[in-house]
């Protein structure tokens, strides 16, 4: 990266709610601004006008909040479609199966299965984040939304391929991105995790990619190889790989951002954006977004996919019998 | 016409009519009597004559197709001017690769989109797939540019043109012209939808012609020669409107329009012209080449027509029946192109078999067993669920309208979650991008969305089975009856395809009861271990999900959740082709002609799981042995040089044990 920026991102204030609390962007890759300003949404009350307005203008979002947040929403969501609950006395007894089951279809067996009561309530509220931005770029309900996974793990909402979705969360940071022009991976990370470039660099790193390091000053290194894995993880993400990908078979240029083969050439022709802002002042949050170059619809209204000739004529057809 | 139950009767004795066979439309029986032989199954056929001369089809195609291998010659080797090598370079520069399309020019391949009736080598569409293979499985987009783009435009005049109409298309088309199909825009419409033209028909169009979509639409068998109205009386047309993104534009001899005729929003909006850009005397504009981000190669433009008058018989079809043209003629499109891409990512697999294999002598690393053994069984269930449909669309033309959309549906996804499963296998290879070896990955992910049309395609075949589905919970869902089996054996004997029998929609399934059947043929096997029984859990695994899709369709969902169960409907019907097809293999394992591999069901166990996975439901464990089977016959494939698709072709070149 260029000498005059810090690592992670340019200054900012950690988000106090709002869409205003992103902090401080730094947007890599060609063409300065790729990747939009992640959205703070504080609770299912969004706000979902700019993630709508996001994904059908820039044609990605990227949301975030945190577990503690949803939380609230969660356990009154699930009192009041569970008709028995025992009473949100105990955020446990809560999280009714009759609130629940609807809400994470079939998550829901992933749920039970899980036994911390942390993980689960992240869990929860994860999967909510996800269905309710997917909801804000369909212009449909959340509940009714079926959350699946593909064979490597990534989310998908069934039935709806106008939108391809990505999640990470990492402590209490939920973070989710939804895009419309091809696939999407997000990855967060705490901005103050150390990483040992020593012990790491040869499986994090392809030799440009060390080398360039290992010419920065301590502490930019150590700032620059957290940013680069979850650039990295980001990019394996919208793959839908996981961690398959072994992170030395592909690198990032440092300063601009562009992904590079291991030989330092060139890997793509301007059809991914990268992207890595802070968040809340203390987390790191890389996206990577493909463009499919379909020039898809703007719109992404579950109202407006089926085709109206095409239904009227199947109609007509049918009702003729 | 030859109803579900006469054609099962007829191929295996059965018998005995259903719910759903009944439903016969109005005016098919002109099917029947046009179609001597249709539905005859390996054991006996309406006539022998047609039996003859469907086998000489087949052993044509195969020879077509073995003959173009070894003209377009050895895939990998640099020097070839045809190789991947080639193709690539082609694809980089954003030019057709001329050199091929010359090639295929002289070989005569614009034959393979005209009909037999009209002097083309067209007659099933399971034989079309089977002779373009070794296009497609070098480059997809060579196979779009240089030539089934000109099926897909001149399918509406196969289904509804005059006689001159196919008269002259057919000349055109056989004499190394191209059609060009300009779309009437889709919701959603992406790119190369987005925009249509507008037409005013002359006075004279639709004079004396049964406009009802009802007997246009659902009638596929009406449409005989001569049947359409224009007929070169009466006032012209008048054609207006620019569209941007038209692949061969520039150098089509025929461009197939679908004009909007209506300003509303009826079933009989639009209307399909035939337009002859050298026959338009004034006011037609040749926009500038657009650049793509998939098929790069290929010669994408617009045109503009301002105002352009067209003689009274360039309509085809009735006023107003061109979506029901697109409706009834894309079915064809919808198991065409699935079935091609498998033969691009089949290219794909095996350069991804390389990267783990070349130059190692220890076994292949156990991470990368399971994703390559997948990959290869979902190929092989695309390949199933594309072969049904492109049977079906000769053995049921009236009933195969949702399968086709399904199969559209399901198999480039299919495709495109191999493709990235194979992305980590190739690992740093895949920047490899003009690499004969390995740059056949990122040119198929850039490609392939366009084939498919992205979510605009998708959207389209949800359009056509939402409303199906009500329907189909009623009358056909563990009530119809199994379909003969020669609609899963590529070697029994079929009808010629024929566009005027393909109905519109109608409501039908036939393939779910090959599901079910198959449960209640396999329950016994439970008990008795191994992978047969693990295929009996397997199947009854899915009854359960179709008897709970019966549920909640019957529940009649609004919408997402519609598409959401549209969406699982596709899946059903993908592993419902195998297990159709795994049992056809099955029952001729040890007779003549039979595979060893496709007889045993562990490749058929893998699918499913992995089809049971992408639906969400419960699926026993995998057997131990099951990947390694899988496995095994993929890097025999490979090692020999054969394709890994159901016919397991030997490729004319070998060269896989070439140094790469």
């Amino acid at each position: 990266m260029s000498g005059a920026e810090g690592p992670g991102g340019t200054g900012g204030t950690g988000g106090t709610g709002g869409s205003g609390g992103t902090s401080g962007t730094r947007s890599s890759r060609d063409g300065a601004g790729g990747i939009a300003r992640p959205v703070h949404v504080t609770g299912p009350d969004g706000p979902w006008d700019e993630v709508a307005a996001g994904v059908a203008g820039h044609g990605h979002a990227v949301v975030y909040a945190t577990s503690g947040e949803w939380l609230t929403a969660a356990l009154s969501d699930a009192a009041l479609s569970g008709a028995g609950s025992s009473g949100a006395g105990s955020s446990e007894a809560g999280l009714s199966e009759a609130g629940l089951r609807p809400l994470l279809g079939r998550d829901w067996q992933r749920y039970r299965r899980t036994a911390d009561t942390t993980v689960r309530h992240r869990f929860v509220t994860s999967r909510m984040v996800v269905k309710y931005t997917a909801a804000a770029a369909l212009g449909t309900e959340p509940t009714a939304l079926d959350l699946s996974y593909r064979i490597g793990g990534r989310p998908y909402i069934r039935g709806l391929d106008q939108i391809d979705v990505s999640l990470s969360h990492t402590e209490d940071l939920i973070a989710v991105g939804v895009s419309r022009t091809g696939r999407i991976g997000v990855d967060a990370e705490p901005a103050d995790r150390r990483m040992s470039f020593e012990l790491l660099h040869d499986r994090v790193c392809t030799p440009a990619e060390a080398a360039e390091l290992a010419r920065l000053p301590a502490d930019r290194r150590a700032a620059e190889l957290l940013r680069l894995w979850t650039l990295k993880e980001a990019y394996t993400k919208a793959l839908g790989q996981g961690l398959r990908l072994d992170f030395n078979e592909f690198g990032f240029a440092l300063d601009s951002g562009e992904l590079l083969a291991p030989d330092g050439r060139p890997a793509a022709r301007g059809e991914w954006s990268f992207g890595t802002h802070q968040v809340l002042g203390r987390y790191l949050l890389s996206v990577a977004c493909h463009d499919a170059g379909l020039d898809p619809a703007a719109d992404t209204a579950v109202h407006t996919m089926l085709d109206a000739g095409f239904l009227s004529v199947v109609e007509e057809v049918l009702a003729e019998g | 016409m030859r109803s579900l139950a006469a054609a099962t009767a007829s191929a295996q004795g059965r018998g005995a009519a259903t719910a759903d066979a009944g439903a016969a439309r109005p005016g098919a029986a002109h099917a029947a009597t046009a179609r001597p032989g249709a539905g005859a199954g390996a054991f006996g056929s309406a006539s022998s004559d047609a039996a003859r001369a469907d086998a000489v089809a087949r052993a044509d195609a195969v020879a077509r197709a073995r003959r173009l291998e070894e003209l377009l010659g050895d895939p990998y080797d640099p020097g070839n001017p045809h190789g991947l090598a080639a193709l690539l370079d082609a694809d980089r520069r954003a030019v057709p690769p001329y050199a091929t399309e010359e090639l295929l020019d002289a070989a005569g391949i614009g034959a393979e989109f005209v009909p037999a009736e009209y002097g083309g080598r067209l007659t099933r569409a399971d034989l079309l797939v089977t002779a373009l293979r070794p296009v497609f499985r070098r480059d997809a987009a060579l196979g779009f540019g240089y030539g089934i783009t000109s099926l897909f435009a001149t399918a509406a005049v196969w289904a509804a043109g005059t006689a001159r109409q196919r008269a002259e298309t057919a000349d055109l088309l056989l004499g190394g012209g191209r059609a060009a199909i300009v779309h009437h825009e889709l919701a959603h419409a992406n790119g190369i939808l987005r925009d249509e033209l507008t037409a005013r028909l002359g006075a004279g169009a639709g004079s004396g012609v049964g406009v009802g979509v009802g007997s246009g639409a659902g009638a596929g068998a009406g449409g005989g020669p001569g049947r359409g109205s224009g007929g070169g009386s009466g006032a012209g047309h008048v054609l207006s409107g620019r569209k941007d993104v038209i692949m061969n534009a520039a150098r089509a001899g025929v461009l197939v329009v679908y004009a909007r005729t209506s300003a509303e929003r009826t079933a009989r909006s639009h209307s399909v012209l035939l337009v002859r850009p050298d026959q338009v005397a004034d006011g037609l504009v040749h926009l500038p080449r657009v650049a793509t981000a998939g098929m790069r190669g290929g010669l994408f433009s617009g045109l503009r027509f301002d105002g352009c008058a067209l003689p009274a018989d360039a309509l085809v079809g009735r006023p107003g029946e061109g979506v029901a043209l697109a409706l009834r003629t894309f079915q064809v499109n919808r198991c065409v192109i699935p079935a091609l891409a498998v033969a691009a990512a089949d290219t794909v697999l095996h350069s991804a078999v390389h990267a783990v294999t070349t130059g190692r002598s220890k076994p292949m690393a156990r991470r990368w067993r399971g994703p390559l053994a997948g990959v290869f069984a979902d190929l092989l269930a695309a390949d199933a669920m594309a072969l049904v449909g492109l049977r079906a669309l000769s053995l049921l033309p009236e009933r195969s309208h949702v399968l086709a959309a399904a199969v559209k549906y399901v198999v480039p996804d299919l495709l495109r979650e191999n493709l990235e499963e194979l992305a980590s296998v190739l690992g740093a290879h895949r920047y490899e991008q003009g690499s004969s070896r390995y740059g056949s990955l990122a040119k198929l992910v850039r490609d392939l969305p366009v084939a498919g049309l992205g979510h605009a395609g998708n959207a389209a075949c949800h359009a056509v089975i939402v409303p199906q589905l009500p329907l189909l919970a009623q009358r056909s869902w563990l009530r119809a009856q199994e379909p003969p089996p020669s609609l899963f054996r590529p070697e029994a004997e079929l009808a010629q395809l024929d566009y005027r029998l393909l109905g519109a929609a109608g409501g039908h399934d036939f393939l779910s009861a090959t599901l079910v059947a198959a449960a209640g043929r396999l329950s016994g096997a439970r008990s008795a271990g191994g992978h047969l029984a693990v295929l009996a859990e397997l199947a009854e695994e899915f009854v359960g999900e179709l008897r709970a899709l019966r549920a909640q369709v019957l529940a009649g969902p609004e919408l997402p959740a519609a598409v959401v169960l549209s969406d699982r409907y596709a899946l059903l019907l993908a592993a419902a082709a195998v297990f159709g097809v795994w049992e056809a293999r099955a029952a001729a394992g040890e007779g003549p002609g039979g595979d060893p591999f496709l007889a045993d069901p562990a490749w058929a166990v893998l699918a499913l799981t992995r089809l049971g996975g992408r639906l969400g439901i419960a699926v026993p464990e995998l057997p131990e042995d099951c990947v390694p089977r899988v496995l095994e016959e993929l890097v025999d494939r490979y090692r020999t040089g054969r394709s890994c698709d159901l016919a397991g072709t030997a490729y004319g070149a070998r060269g896989t044990e070439a140094a790469g």
